[in-house]
């Protein structure tokens, strides 16, 4: 009863463990040497989600940082904005890296001074995209939020875009989007293209028109999801015929032999961050971490255990290219995808909110 | 709002605090020293930090009471506000409805058939209320349980919608809850004199007059302290409403979270104040009752 969110999150990723397609036996890309300013002692303590990200995390880029710098890694599960900022206030840092996403960083930069800026002397900045590099985080996990569906719904008939998400007559069915729970935001982008804004005018997102939109379609929403768990247990029980879904979960859902597709077109691209708490006890060897982990063949080996995509460019070389396919930073899929503004949300997320809690209840 | 420990501790808690708890002699003498060192260490690591949490809600960033202002006239918070309330209030029927013959059937049992019945009502309440949750969402699916079995028996056509709706938060959480209901009425039950319904009906009473104006009467002690349990811990119930609710079926702690993760502490802070407020309003509003004071002395006997 008092589960907190992210407890709840971490939980049913457990429950949800064996479907992940955590391919265990991926020939994985060698390291090699590393840059000697990488090298150290002592440890760095990272904070992630826990599940199945963790594990293939450890067997991706921690195991070897350790063998290859000299410093321990010690992981922990549970990364939270709210005590990342509790832990500043009180001055009781414990974590030196935590996983969070670029928007959470700048909500709390905005509160004060809350992160470390990330030394970009040791990243391998040549490779890896400005879109992907910030003052006081750097992208670490390109993820998608797309459209799922279940491919014996229609007829053989393809949703391709919001249009189709929004066209109950033509894919007619029950469905669900993201709700106001938890650190995700309403998926206004989607709404607006549903309603004729191309891709690439998604941003600055007019907030009327996607509301207008979300209207539309209200009626045939039985869930607003908060939890990554939730969309993929609607479509394997036949709950919705579409859905708003984490593209990692449905690969595993893909694995678990259920009848469900990705539509990848007009999908958000979102990416996962690094980020350091102000006066983190081993403030040296996280900023060492962060630009190990963030080379090619880390992420790459990353990659190839789940289909999470690298932000170096040097990566997709060293995949396999069936695993490649699935990631959404593919060529290929890339082209498809919306990158998530963070900058807007972190301009407007508390009046949409507001906005949305009110909408919803009406 | 936080979790309850586990067994044992509402029925005797519940009936010895409102009694002249207060009394200073009384706390001085003996009692004190016993009751000390958890009260120390409450103090510290609960006391402390839930009423430093609390003060955020008029000190942050500098004394107000503009966070008290909003709440009054913010339409989400009054809708969820109602929908707790509402949500508490049926789930206590519905545990009081189902639990009270479970108790009373406890009480007339032999013992070995009390040992098992007691198992089954405890063997849920030691399973994590995710899990049940999750069951609630295989059972009520459009292709689950229910649903198939009703079709197979040519029942319905097509599917019920059960899930995702405030019936199904309902359902759920009864569930969940019945143990806390059902453990205080039973342990009061069991203390109540065998010889005396036994002396009704030896005086002509039927056994429904000498359940009415027997049993009844003795047992309101654990019916009182199971529905305050319940109706508390309903208040502030977070994953079943999440999982199986309803796009509508918000609860306040959802509410809550919900601005926690927007940073906006205070305003969480201030809608916390609510929820405790709200907790010990009723809780105070319990002991004023006529008769209810009387049903709390007669158990603290």
């Amino acid at each position: 009863m008092s589960l907190s969110r992210r407890h709840l999150l971490a939980l049913s990723a457990a429950s949800l463990a064996s479907w992940r397609a955590l391919a265990q036996d991926a020939p994985l890309p060698d390291i090699g040497s590393i840059p000697a300013a990488l090298k150290g002692s002592g440890e760095v303590r990272v904070v992630g989600y826990g599940g199945t990200m963790q594990t293939a995390q450890r067997k991706a880029y921690n195991d070897p940082f350790e063998q290859l710098t000299g410093i321990k890694v010690r992981d922990f599960a549970g990364a939270d904005l709210n005590k990342v900022k509790a832990m500043v206030d009180t001055g009781n840092v414990e974590w030196d890296v935590v996983q969070l996403s670029r928007g959470s960083v700048k909500n709390l930069m905005k509160r004060g001074d809350y992160f470390e800026k990330i030394d970009y002397e040791l990243v391998d900045v040549a490779n890896i995209d400005p879109a992907y590099r910030f003052e006081y985080a750097l992208d670490m996990l390109v993820w998608a939020e797309v459209l799922g569906y279940r491919t014996d719904a229609f007829k053989g008939a393809v949703p391709v875009g919001w249009k189709d998400f929004w066209d109950l007559k033509k894919f007619p069915g029950d469905r669900s989007l993201i709700g106001a729970g938890g650190s995700s935001n309403p998926e206004l982008e989607f709404a607006v293209m549903a309603a004729g804004v191309s891709a690439d005018k998604v941003y600055p997102i007019d907030v009327d028109k996607a509301f207008a939109a979300l209207d539309k379609v209200k009626p045939s929403i039985v869930k607003w999801w908060d939890t990554g768990a939730v969309p993929v247990q609607m479509l394997t029980d036949k709950e919705v015929v579409m859905t708003s879904v984490w593209n990692g979960r449905m690969a595993a859902l893909q694995a678990a032999g259920v009848p469900a597709a990705i539509s990848w077109p007009e999908g958000l691209l979102k990416r996962d961050a690094w980020a350091v708490p102000k006066n983190a006890p081993n403030k040296a060897n996280a900023m060492k971490y962060i630009a190990f982990t963030t080379m090619a063949a880390p992420m790459a080996r990353l990659a190839s255990l789940i289909p999470y995509g690298s932000v170096n460019a040097k990566s997709n070389a060293l995949i396999a290219p069936a695993q490649l396919a699935k990631l959404p930073s593919a060529p290929g899929i890339k082209e498809k995808l919306v990158p998530y503004d963070y900058e807007w949300w972190a301009a407007n997320r508390d009046a949409v909110l507001d906005r949305w809690n009110k909408w919803i209840l009406a | 709002m936080r979790s309850v420990p586990a067994l044992g501790v509402p029925v005797g808690t519940l009936r010895v605090l409102p009694v002249r708890a207060w009394n200073i002699r009384a706390l001085v003498a003996g009692p004190a020293l016993l009751v000390g060192p958890l009260l120390l260490f409450m103090a510290a690591f609960y006391g402390y930090p839930v009423l430093a949490m609390l003060a955020r809600s008029v000190t942050d960033p500098h004394p107000t009471l503009a966070n008290f202002a909003q709440l009054a006239g913010d339409g989400v918070f009054l809708h969820v506000f109602g929908n707790t309330l509402r949500t508490a209030l049926v789930v206590t029927i519905g545990t009081l409805l189902l639990g009270y013959p479970v108790a009373l059937a406890l009480s007339r049992m032999r013992p070995t058939a009390a040992t098992i019945t007691l198992t089954l009502v405890l063997l849920p309440f030691w399973t994590s209320v995710l899990v049940r949750s999750y069951a609630w969402m295989v059972l009520l699916g459009r292709r689950g349980l229910i649903n198939e079995a009703l079709r197979a028996l040519d029942i319905i056509q097509t599917p019920l919608k059960l899930l995702n709706t405030s019936f199904a938060v309902d359902i759920a959480m009864v569930h969940i809850l019945l143990p806390y209901m059902i453990l205080p009425i039973a342990s009061v039950m069991r203390q109540i004199d065998p010889s005396l319904p036994r002396a009704a009906a030896g005086m002509g009473a039927t056994p429904w007059g000498a359940f009415r104006q027997v049993i009844l009467p003795l047992s309101m002690p654990g019916a009182l302290a199971g529905t305050l349990l319940v109706f508390v811990l309903s208040l502030g119930f977070y994953i079943t409403p999440a999982l199986v609710g309803g796009p509508r079926d918000l609860m306040l702690s959802q509410l809550i979270a919900q601005q926690v993760d927007l940073l906006n502490w205070p305003y969480a802070a201030c809608l916390s104040v609510t929820l405790l407020g709200a907790t010990l309003v009723l809780l105070a509003a319990t002991q004023v009752l006529p008769g209810v004071r009387g049903a709390f002395r007669l158990g603290s006997r």
